[in-house]
C-alpha cells in the first residue's frame, strides 16, 4: 500500500504530467465538439447514420491522455541523470525501497490504473457536457454499460502501454506506436484491408466495447476480454523480461 | 597571434562537421532509420496488396500514389529523429562540452540544423524510392507504364517534405528539450489534431506545414479547388520551418544551457 502511494506521488510530480492529464480531460470533449458541430445539421434532420457514435469518437480518439501517463510512469524511471549528477536511474532508488520487483510493478500498475480511471471519468464527464451544450435536446442518452467500456479501453490502453515500456526501456517506441494506432490514420485499420487477424489487435478490439462501427466484429464483451487478454500478455512478458534483467542494464 | 586565429567560414565548416560526426556516431539514430526502412516496406506491401485486390487496371498515377501511401506512418520515424537529434544534447549533460568547445551558439544551432538536413535528405530519399519501387515491381503488371520523370518529381517532393518535418521536429525538441513530450505533441499534431480537424477548416489547413506539405508530393485531387502546386506547398512547409528553427535558435542564445 505505501508503495502503491508511493507511485502515486512519483507520477503526479512528473515534469509534463499536467501535459498528459489536461489532454486526456479536455481532448475527448474538443474532438466530441468538432464532430457534434459536423454533424448536427444530419442529427436534427433525423438522418444521420452516427448517431450511436456521436461522443463516443471523441472518447475513443482521446485516449492519448492516458497513453502519455501510462507511457511517463515508466519510462521516467529508466530516464539517466547527466553524468555531473554521478549518471544514475531512479529505478535504482526505487527498487532499493521496494526490493520486490513484481510488487513494483503491481504498485506502478495500480498507479496507473486509478490515474486511468479519474481522469476517463473527468473525460465523459466534460465530453457529456459538451455534447448536450451543442445538441440540445438531440442529444443521445448515454448508457452505463458503453460508458464502462470507455473506461475499460482507457484503462486497459494506459496498462498496454505501461507493459511494453517496460520491455523497451525507453517511451519513444510505445509512445509513436500507441498514438498513432489510436488516431484516424490507425495502422490497424491498414491492416485489417489486408488480413482479418488485424480485426484481433489491441485497439480494434476494445474499440468494440463501446462503438458500433459498421465493421465491428465483436461483441462489447468479446472485444473487452480479446483487449485484457492483450494488456495482460504485455505485462506478463514485462514481468518475466524485468525480473530478469540488471537494473544497469 | 594572427596565425592561431581561425578564419570565419573555416570556423563555420568545423562546427558543421562535428555536427555531422556528432550525428552520424549516435546509434538510436541509425536504428530509427532502419527501423523506419523496415516498417516503411511492410507497409508498403500492405498497402500494395490491399491496392491490388482493390481497383484492377489502375493507371501509372495509382502505382505512385501506392509507394507513397505509407508516408503518411513514414513521417513518424522522421519526427523521431529529429527529436533524437535535438534531445540528445540534453540527455547526458552533452551540451556543456558542446558549448564549451563551441560558444557560438547561434552558429552551433544552425549548423546542426544543416547537418541533420545533410543526413535526412538521402535517407528520406532512399526510404521513400524503396517503398515506390517495391510497388512498382508488384503492379506493374496490372499498371500502365509509368513516367519517369513524374516518379522523379514526386520522390523529390516526398524527401523533402521528410526533411522539413525532421527538422520541424527537431526544433520542436530543442524548445522542450525532453523527448517524451516533444514526441507526444508532434505525433498528436501530425497524426490525431491534424487529420481530425481537416474536413473542418479546409481553407486554412491549406497553409499548415504538414497540410502544405503534402502537396509536395501528392498529386491533388482535380475537382479540389483549393489545391496548392507542388512549389507553393514547398515554400509555406520552408517557411513553417524557418519560423520553428528561428525561435528554437532564439530562445537557445537566451536560455540557461
Amino acid at each position: 500500500m505505501k508503495a502503491f502511494k508511493a507511485e502515486l506521488s512519483k507520477l503526479f510530480s512528473l515534469p509534463y504530467i499536467w501535459l498528459a492529464l489536461l489532454l486526456g480531460a479536455f481532448a475527448p470533449a474538443l474532438f466530441a465538439a468538432l464532430d457534434n458541430f459536423a454533424e448536427k445539421k444530419d442529427i436534427i434532420a433525423g438522418i444521420s447514420t452516427r448517431l450511436s457514435e456521436v461522443g463516443y469518437i471523441g472518447l475513443a480518439f482521446g485516449v492519448q491522455g492516458v497513453i502519455i501517463v501510462g507511457v511517463l510512469a515508466v519510462s521516467s524511471e529508466y530516464v539517466r541523470e547527466s553524468n555531473e549528477n554521478g549518471g544514475g536511474q531512479q529505478l535504482t532508488t526505487s527498487l532499493s525501497v521496494v526490493p520486490s520487483r513484481l510488487s513494483f510493478m503491481l504498485a506502478k500498475g495500480g498507479a496507473v490504473t486509478i490515474i486511468s480511471i479519474l481522469l476517463c471519468v473527468v473525460a465523459i464527464f466534460t465530453t457529456l457536457t459538451v455534447t448536450r451544450l451543442i445538441l440540445g435536446e438531440y442529444a443521445p442518452t448515454f448508457d452505463w454499460s458503453k460508458l464502462l467500456g470507455v473506461a475499460c479501453y482507457w484503462v486497459l490502453t494506459a496498462l498496454l502501454a505501461s507493459g511494453l515500456t517496460f520491455i523497451t526501456k525507453s517511451g519513444v517506441i510505445p509512445l509513436t506506436v500507441l498514438m498513432i494506432n489510436s488516431s484516424v490514420v490507425s495502422l490497424s485499420v491498414v491492416l485489417s484491408k489486408v488480413t482479418k487477424l488485424a480485426y484481433y489487435l489491441p485497439d480494434r478490439a476494445g474499440i468494440d466495447m463501446f462503438m458500433s462501427m459498421s465493421d465491428s466484429v465483436h461483441t462489447p464483451l468479446a472485444g473487452g476480454f480479446v483487449m485484457a487478454a492483450w494488456a495482460a500478455v504485455f505485462f506478463m512478458i514485462a514481468a518475466i523480461v524485468f525480473h530478469r534483467r540488471d537494473v544497469a542494464a | 597571434m594572427r596565425a592561431s586565429v581561425v578564419s570565419s567560414s573555416r570556423k563555420i565548416m568545423h562546427m558543421l562537421g562535428s555536427e555531422l560526426e556528432k550525428l552520424v556516431t549516435l546509434p538510436l539514430i541509425w536504428l530509427t532509420l532502419i527501423v523506419a526502412f523496415l516498417a516503411n516496406m511492410v507497409l508498403a506491401a500492405a498497402f500494395t496488396s490491399a491496392g491490388l485486390q482493390g481497383a484492377s487496371g489502375a493507371g501509372a498515377q495509382s502505382i505512385l500514389n501506392t509507394g507513397l501511401a505509407s508516408m503518411g506512418y513514414l513521417q513518424a520515424g522522421f519526427i523521431i529523429l529529429g527529436i533524437l537529434a535535438a534531445c540528445s544534447e540534453y540527455e547526458n549533460g552533452q551540451i556543456r562540452t558542446t558549448l564549451t568547445a563551441m560558444p557560438w551558439r547561434g552558429y552551433q544551432l544552425s549548423m546542426k540544423y544543416v547537418a541533420l538536413a545533410i543526413l535526412t535528405v538521402p535517407a528520406a530519399l532512399i526510404i521513400a524510392a524503396s517503398g515506390v519501387f517495391y510497388s512498382f515491381m508488384m503492379m506493374k503488371d496490372a499498371a500502365a507504364a509509368i513516367e519517369m520523370d513524374k516518379m522523379i518529381e514526386a520522390l523529390a517532393g516526398a524527401a523533402g517534405y521528410l526533411t522539413i518535418t525532421t527538422l520541424i521536429s527537431a526544433a520542436i525538441g530543442a524548445l522542450l528539450r525532453r523527448t517524451t513530450p516533444a514526441l507526444a505533441l508532434l505525433i498528436g499534431y501530425y497524426f490525431i489534431v491534424s487529420p481530425l480537424s481537416e474536413p473542418y477548416l479546409p481553407r486554412i489547413f491549406n497553409y499548415f506545414p504538414d497540410i502544405a506539405g503534402h502537396y509536395m508530393y501528392m498529386k491533388p485531387a482535380s475537382d479540389d479547388i483549393n489545391a496548392l502546386t507542388p512549389m507553393q506547398g514547398t515554400g509555406i512547409a520552408g517557411i513553417w520551418a524557418i519560423i520553428f528553427m528561428a525561435g528554437a535558435i532564439a530562445a537557445y542564445r537566451r536560455r540557461d544551457a
